[in-house]
């Protein structure tokens, strides 16, 4: 039997508008010095394998970084994460949702056909295969799957660079890839290796 | 800033008027004399001339001046450090759902509904602590409003695998009372039963707890929640247990408190793998729907086992949960009875459609309960149509096979709209 109080309206109409009073709170934050910064790439990873377990994900873009903040510790009692995973998903989704100040993973953006060493092979196993998967049919409803013949990979390389580039929504997926997959410090050599060992590992 | 020539307007005028009203024969003195006049305004006229040059070049020097002045309070403005790095944050999220229902074979046309409003507010400082309440507003059948607290916790977080949380939170019993619950997160438009606030499974409690994640064992993942608390009170009815109000006792009535915990492991990722349980005593405070002395009863053991799974694949979502609640019996007291079993189990099954926005759920579950009239075994299948990830529209279909004539017998029609936020 639910144990409630019965109580006036006025009581429900009086906390309601509190909260609304709390909702409507302006916090015009712009960055933080706390919790301390997560790995980009291991929270895409753990965000993926974590948050649709229990219910539809929620792209980054949904809240802003402070709400991101607080909703993230709420989870990390719900699901059971730890502190380094919450902060590992919190690093993430503040860098999707503004990738010019929240990504971590590496700390100059880079441009150039030059390349940072890595091979495609190296840097798909660093930043891609969170969401991509390692067989690269995509672990997260909604990420397309590589495999497939008439699939992303039978679009023109240009519109494959440029979509890596600037970041793309797939239909259906949850939220946007972020523009270089949240690594900004890869050049358009190393997205030109990416997408070559793309069709080399999965194309036809 | 622009420059006129109005302030000589009125000068040239008065020379000229001057000028105009000469006399047209006039004498050598006055000649004289107008030409001394003449004179003077010329002279007038060099000095206004002179003023309104040195204001044309202040100005033009003032401009950059000003530019930059604007400049540097923008600066100081966006680089105020006020709001920049609030210790505070404050946030309000939460959920509510509308709909419609209709139960078949009891001469029901149908009823617009509301279902619930719970707005969450957390109010965090730093990385230390976070504090979290849960309000819940509904609107029953004759109109009233019904309010409570359905959680009021204050969490410590004490380092990376340990938060100290205390106050009214949800039973860490099970996973759908804690996790899945929220009308947002449901897949179906309504819970389990025995696992809402009629059942097997407890909801909420008051008392302490420490949860969180450990860290990994050769890629293995384990969460945990341990807590000790006030524990449920019993309902007696007719001479028989009938119910376990677990929902959050602001005192231990009868003096003994509840203990318990559990533990999920993920094996893999995407699976989550839980067993819990919780035990300790309790005792009858309401006998056929009136309050006693609780004090007066005997005290009756308590005891629940819990065990639930969750899996997402893809597209695909399979989750299930058992629970088992015993309360012993006792010979002392008004409502001295045997004792009495609740157990309710359920398996969902959820895919979507993608890249459509179209989802179809199955669910089964099978409710017995203490009491006859009660229990259940139910199909429920529904369509849910996802707008959002946290706008969803569902429509269910519930086909139940209770006691013959009792109310859990009855089929139901349900679509509900859910919104979180």
């Amino acid at each position: 039997m639910k144990h409630a109080k019965q109580s006036k309206l006025k009581i429900g109409l009086t906390l309601a508008s509190l909260s609304l009073i709390a909702g409507m709170l302006p916090v015009p934050v712009q960055a933080f010095d706390y919790p301390a910064p997560g790995d980009f790439a291991q929270g895409a990873k753990e965000w993926a394998d974590n948050c649709g377990r229990c219910h539809n994900i929620r792209g980054a873009k949904e809240l802003r970084d402070d709400q991101w903040i607080t909703t993230m510790f709420h989870m990390r009692l719900r699901a059971g994460l730890t502190g380094q995973e919450m902060r590992n998903i919190l690093t993430f989704l503040q860098g999707s949702n503004n990738p010019s100040t929240g990504v971590i993973v590496k700390t100059s953006t880079a441009t150039g056909s030059a390349t940072s060493g890595l091979s495609g092979k190296d840097i798909y196993s660093q930043t891609c295969i969170a969401c991509h998967g390692a067989d690269g049919k995509g672990v997260l409803p909604g990420v397309p799957d590589f495999t497939r013949k008439d699939g992303r990979l039978s679009k023109p390389d240009a519109t494959l660079l440029k979509h890596v580039t600037e970041g793309f929504q797939s239909p259906g997926s949850p939220m946007a890839m972020p523009p270089k997959g949240g690594n900004s410090s890869l050049t358009e050599g190393d997205l030109k290796n990416v997408i070559e060992y793309l069709h080399q590992e999965f194309g036809s | 800033m622009k420059t006129s020539i109005f302030p000589l307007k009125p000068v040239a005028f008065a020379v000229l008027t001057a000028l105009a009203a000469l006399p047209a024969v006039a004498a050598a003195d006055d000649l004289s004399q107008l030409r001394k006049t003449v004179e003077t305004l010329q002279k007038q006229l060099q000095e206004v001339q002179k003023q309104l040059e040195e204001q044309q070049a202040q100005a033009k020097t003032e401009q950059p001046a000003s530019r930059a002045d604007v400049e540097q309070l923008q600066k100081q403005v966006s680089e105020a450090n006020e709001w920049r790095e609030p210790n505070t944050l404050v946030h309000l999220a939460g959920y509510a759902d509308v709909g419609y229902e209709k139960t078949q074979g009891n001469n029901d046309d149908g009823s617009f509904t509301v279902g619930r409003f719970s707005p969450i507010f957390h109010f965090q400082y730093r990385d230390l602590v976070m504090l979290e309440s849960e309000l819940e507003f509904e609107v029953e059948d004759d109109g009233n409003t019904n309010t409570s607290l359905e959680y009021l916790t204050i969490d410590l977080f004490m380092n990376d695998y340990a938060t100290l949380v205390a106050g009214k939170f949800l039973s860490p019993v099970g996973q759908f009372r804690q996790n899945l619950h929220p009308s947002w997160v449901n897949k179906m438009a309504s819970a389990p039963p025995g696992f809402g606030h009629d059942g097997a499974a407890p909801v909420s409690d008051v008392g302490v707890q420490v949860r969180g994640g450990l860290p990994r064992m050769g890629g293995v993942r384990t969460n945990y929640a341990l807590f000790v608390s006030n524990g449920p009170e019993l309902s007696s009815e007719d001479g028989e247990l009938e119910g376990i109000d677990a929902e959050g006792f602001n005192k231990d009535a009868e003096g003994n408190k509840v203990y318990g915990g559990r533990v999920g492991i993920l094996p893999i990722p995407n699976l989550e793998i839980g067993l819990s349980g919780a035990w300790g005593e309790a005792a009858v405070s309401k006998i056929d729907g009136n309050e006693v002395d609780i004090n007066d009863e005997g005290k009756r053991d308590y005891k629940v086992y819990d065990a639930d799974f969750n899996y997402q694949l893809g597209s695909l979502g399979v989750r299930g949960e058992y629970v088992k609640s015993k309360v012993g019996s006792t010979s002392k007291g008004l409502a001295a009875s045997g004792s009495a079993n609740w157990t309710t189990w359920y398996t969902q099954a959820a895919y979507k459609f993608l890249p459509t926005k179209w989802e179809a759920v199955a669910r089964y579950t099978d409710f017995d309960s203490a009491v006859d009239d009660r229990d259940v075994k139910q199909w429920a299948l529904g369509i849910n149509y996802i707008f959002t990830s946290n706008f969803i529209a569902k429509v269910n279909y519930e086909l139940n096979d209770g006691k013959n004539n009792s109310a859990a017998d009855d089929n139901r029609f349900l679509a509900q709209l859910a919104y979180g936020f």
